[in-house]
């Protein structure tokens, strides 16, 4: 009777059991309060690899660099941190990226905005899907790729100062500075930002506009006291995501900053691979991580999460 | 959307914009590729296909676009379960330490790229595995399990509780029970997720500076580095090779879980 | 006859071959060679006229001797140098076979110990003396040929000839078209003999120099590497810079009218040289050796530094044809009294510290 059952039941089933068996050995019924951190366990090591290269960094930035050996010394100091505050160029460098960060956070956040409001917004399907891809595509196509695009189209003879000489125009410096750089974050940043924003306006009913502007509202103040502010979370979510990856980022200061605009993360470049320095180069991550931390932690203190915050449905 | 003249005008002037400024690149990059000039300029000298020609020669990018293949691989290999059960742990199981776990788990996106490259370049060269290709993996998926562990958040949260419960009533064991009710409903969670992992670890540039060296190259910083000296063509028809990776990627994500799915509030 | 010694006999003939194919370049230890063949050697190279002239002189040549590969690996010089330290220190396999390398950054590397030594190389004998590098036992690294940072510019930006000083680095004029390299490689001493200092302020009071730096960034030069000069001129963004005369004659050669010129203050003159970093598999450091040994050639110093337009260390090659009596290729020892040398030690003890000044004066 029992072997010409098992005859009857699918392969899958059997393996099926065979798991539950297998599940009851490794991890018998008491742990199964645990079952959270063995779901976790794998990411937590993984994470963890991240954290242990942190405690290598933090470790060589207390030690100097012995010029006669081009190694670092043995013993632990603080000159490596008196180098930053010492040398005025890592502070105009620090005041420029920040400067970079909030001029790219405020404009993508005023391009942003509108994009997800009307990607919401909109009634047809057509334009929906268009101004979807319109956001994938940039963002699916890595930063060196269109930090090169930016370089053929704004380059000395690129394709805007080819068409300013053909109607008789001088040519622009449009390139290898900072305004360039400040271009290409922008570009670069807007997908990450209309994606966060957009889950705040789809969550704003709208109804809530509709009757803003029944009560006489015109769309200006409808949008400042009514969508803006429900759509704080997302803002923020936006404001944290692009501030920091601004304040972080290495390819455009480099690629289209033509190396006099530095930002820290080039910096940090420069102090591993220019001037053999990984003391110098781990104290400045060290301070780009610290400085980076405490932005964002006033902002989620002041501002709560946003749409970054993991939502939590336990049963 | 509704609403006044002024309002359109305003908003999609804007939007028109955006779309202007996030697709000029793409064109003018496709548009430069078919040159038949020596060198990049808009518009291009000439229609031809010499610059693809050529790339299909070079084996330098051959070889790099095939560990940017093999890297990608391994990044979303490890992310798929990774990702998947970390997220259903943290949005499903009632934990001690709940906020530090969202913390600790976010640290990838919380470090900067620079300085996650450099500290994996130190620990990976500390335990003798730095210039190996797979680590190079590894190291992408650590950066962007956050993608992950979102997308498949948001499906654990859209999931109703009670049919994990009402399985457990009807007798199903826990594996069962995983494998019939929770992992088909997380599922679009789960293939967003590995896509973007994919995509991204496709584009991934800076890490990847850090923990290559020419036996180990991949492609966006083989681009980098070709940038940084001399701007072919050759680059631009490698460009197009993204373009066209990101298209259908979209093509992918759109026939699979739908662009809209977005679109969902949070 | 087994098979296997008709494999063997193969494997012989296919080694003449080889070596006749070499020519007479007399390489008595490939005949001996038992060392396993790798698949290929990776040489950094810097990009442009570089990397073209180091394939077409020294890499594709070998390979048609030998039957290695070359891939040329473009990652900057000062880049390279921490990967293969951190290679050597951690014993690792180092990311590159040979390292072309300018002589300061090379002795750097030897005085931290990442090089092998390069003395039992054949071909070492009957070079001229500055292939032999200053103040370092035996040959941690050989010096390959010398060359000149020279003024290079556009004549339709000078109808009045040749720049005579130069000052005109910081002419308002040319303001946002004048060039350096990005660390000021190659223009560090002359700053300070510009800004009014003398040769014997070099290298402890460098301030005159700095202070000319000043001036010059007010100017907004571009600040690149020996490839982005070319493209620079070849765009025409630039009309004035600084840099190796071989990227001023590559945009020449490709149609461009560049010119250069040694301005009264005087143009650094300094060497190249190869090295073989420490920590290779066995086979592959003696081909990685073999590699250098076959740069110091008379065919391949021939062809190398006659695309380059550089004098190399072997002696009694004619100049090119384009470059006989040019200030950009010194042979005599009245055509080096124009130029400016500074001794290796000298550099590899400053010139990281003038680097970091640049560095710290153009980001500031």
């Amino acid at each position: 009777m029992q072997s010409r059952n098992s005859k009857n039941i699918p392969a899958s089933w059997k393996l099926l059991d065979l798991a539950e068996r297998l599940l009851v050995t490794i991890w018998p019924a008491r742990l199964n309060k645990y079952v959270g951190w063995g779901f976790l366990l794998p990411a937590l090591l993984l994470v963890g690899i991240l954290l242990i290269g942190l405690g290598y960094i933090i470790e060589y930035s207390f030690h100097e660099l012995d010029l006669a050996t081009y190694r670092l010394k043995a013993e632990y100091s603080l000159t490596n941190y008196h180098t930053f505050i010492n040398r005025p160029v890592y502070l105009h460098i620090l005041g420029r990226t920040m400067l970079a960060s909030i001029i790219v956070t405020i404009i993508t956040l005023i391009l942003a905005f509108p994009y997800a409001y009307m990607l919401v917004r909109t009634r047809s399907a057509m334009m929906r899907k268009f101004l979807l891809i319109a956001l994938f595509l940039p963002f699916f196509i890595g930063q060196v790729v269109r930090a090169y695009g930016w370089l053929i189209i704004l380059g000395k003879q690129g394709f805007v100062n080819s068409i300013l000489t053909s109607i008789g125009l001088p040519e622009l410096d449009l390139i290898y500075n900072f305004q360039a750089i400040v271009f290409g974050l922008i570009q670069y940043m807007l997908p990450f930002a209309i994606l966060l924003i957009i889950p705040a306006i789809t969550s704003i009913s709208e109804d809530f506009e509709l009757a803003s502007e029944g009560l006489g509202a015109n769309w200006v103040s409808t949008f400042r006291h009514v969508v803006l502010p429900m759509a704080k979370p997302g803002l923020v979510g936006s404001f944290v995501v692009v501030f920091t990856l601004t304040m972080t980022d290495f390819a455009m200061p480099e690629i289209l900053g033509g190396g006099t605009s530095d930002f820290i993360a080039n910096a940090i470049y420069d102090s591993f691979f220019q001037i053999s320095n990984p003391g110098l180069g781990a104290a400045l991550s060290v301070l780009l991580v610290a400085i980076g931390s405490i932005i964002v932690t006033a902002i989620f203190y002041f501002a709560g999460t946003g749409t970054l915050g993991i939502r939590q449905k336990t049963r | 959307m509704r609403g006044p003249v002024s309002k359109k005008l305003i908003l999609w002037s804007l939007v028109w914009f955006s779309i202007i400024t996030m697709s000029l690149p793409t064109i003018i990059i496709i548009g430069a590729s078919f040159t038949s000039g020596e060198m990049i300029q808009f518009p291009p000298e000439g229609f031809s296909l010499r610059w693809y020609q050529r790339l299909w020669q070079l084996d330098d990018f051959q070889q790099a676009l095939l560990r940017t293949f093999y890297v990608s691989v391994i990044c979303t290999i490890i992310a798929i379960p990774v990702g998947t059960l970390a997220a259903i742990a943290t949005v499903r199981y009632r934990m001690r330490f709940q906020k530090t776990i969202q913390v600790y788990l976010l640290l990838p996106f919380t470090v900067p790229l620079v300085v996650s490259g450099i500290s994996m370049m130190l620990f990976f060269g500390e335990i003798r595995i730095l210039g190996q290709l797979w680590p190079v993996g590894v190291a992408l998926c650590i950066i962007n399990i956050p993608f992950m562990i979102w997308s498949v958040s948001a499906s654990v949260n859209s999931l109703d509780p009670e049919l994990e419960n009402a399985a457990y009533n009807c007798g199903a064991p826990p594996v069962q029970a995983f494998l019939t009710v929770t992992l088909p409903a997380v599922m679009p969670g789960v293939i967003t997720g590995s896509l973007l992992m994919f995509i991204l670890a496709f584009n991934e540039f800076l890490v990847s500076l850090f923990l290559t060296d020419s036996r180990t190259v991949t492609l966006p910083v083989q681009i980098y580095n070709s940038v940084r000296s001399v701007i072919t063509p050759d680059l631009a028809a490698v460009s197009v090779l993204y373009i066209v990776f990101a298209l259908l990627a979209i093509w992918l994500l759109d026939r699979l879980v739908g662009l809209e799915i977005f679109l969902r509030s949070k | 006859m087994s098979k296997l010694s008709k494999l063997k006999a193969d494997r012989r003939s296919i080694l003449k071959a080889g070596t006749a194919a070499a020519g007479l370049l007399a390489m008595p230890s490939i005949l001996m060679a038992e060392e396993k063949k790798p698949k290929e050697i990776i040489v950094r190279a810097w990009g442009g006229a570089w990397g073209d002239a180091l394939k077409a002189g020294v890499a594709d040549p070998f390979t048609a001797a030998t039957g290695i590969k070359v891939r040329m690996d473009f990652t900057e010089d000062n880049e390279i140098k921490p990967k293969i330290w951190a290679a050597v220190d951690q014993g690792r396999v180092p990311p590159i076979h040979v390292n072309w390398d300018t002589t300061t950054n090379a002795t750097i590397s030897a005085l931290r110990g990442a090089t092998v030594d390069l003395s039992d190389l054949s071909n070492l004998k009957g070079l001229l003396p500055s292939a032999k590098p200053k103040g370092l036992e035996g040959y941690p690294l050989v010096n390959t040929y010398a060359y000149v940072y020279v003024c290079a510019y556009r004549p339709e930006a000078f109808p009045d000839g040749p720049p005579k000083s130069w000052n005109v680095l910081i002419d308002p004029k040319f303001k946002g078209r004048v060039a350096l390299y990005d660390d000021g490689i190659g223009f560090n001493p002359i700053s300070v003999l510009v800004g009014g200092g003398k040769l014997s302020d070099i290298p402890d009071h460098m301030e005159k120099g700095y202070e000319f730096y000043r001036k010059l960034k007010a100017n907004k030069p571009l600040l690149g590497e020996d490839a982005d000069f070319t493209t620079w001129f070849q765009k025409g963004e630039i009309d004035v810079a600084c840099t190796i005369s071989v990227n001023a004659r590559e945009a020449q050669q490709k149609g461009i009218n560049v010119k250069w010129t040694v301005p009264q203050e005087g143009c650094k003159v300094d060497t190249d040289g190869l090295w073989v970093p420490k920590g290779l598999p066995g086979n592959e450091e003696y081909w990685a050796k073999e590699f250098v040994n076959f740069a110091l050639t008379r065919e391949a110093q021939q062809k190398w530094c006659s695309l380059l337009g550089l004098p190399p260390v072997y002696p009694g090659i004619e100049p090119p044809k384009d470059l006989v009596g040019d200030p950009s290729y010194p042979t005599k020892p009245e055509d080096f009294k124009k130029l400016i040398s500074i001794p290796s030690p000298v550099l590899v003890k400053n010139q990281p510290i003038w680097f970091a000044k640049f560095n710290e004066i153009f980001q500031g």
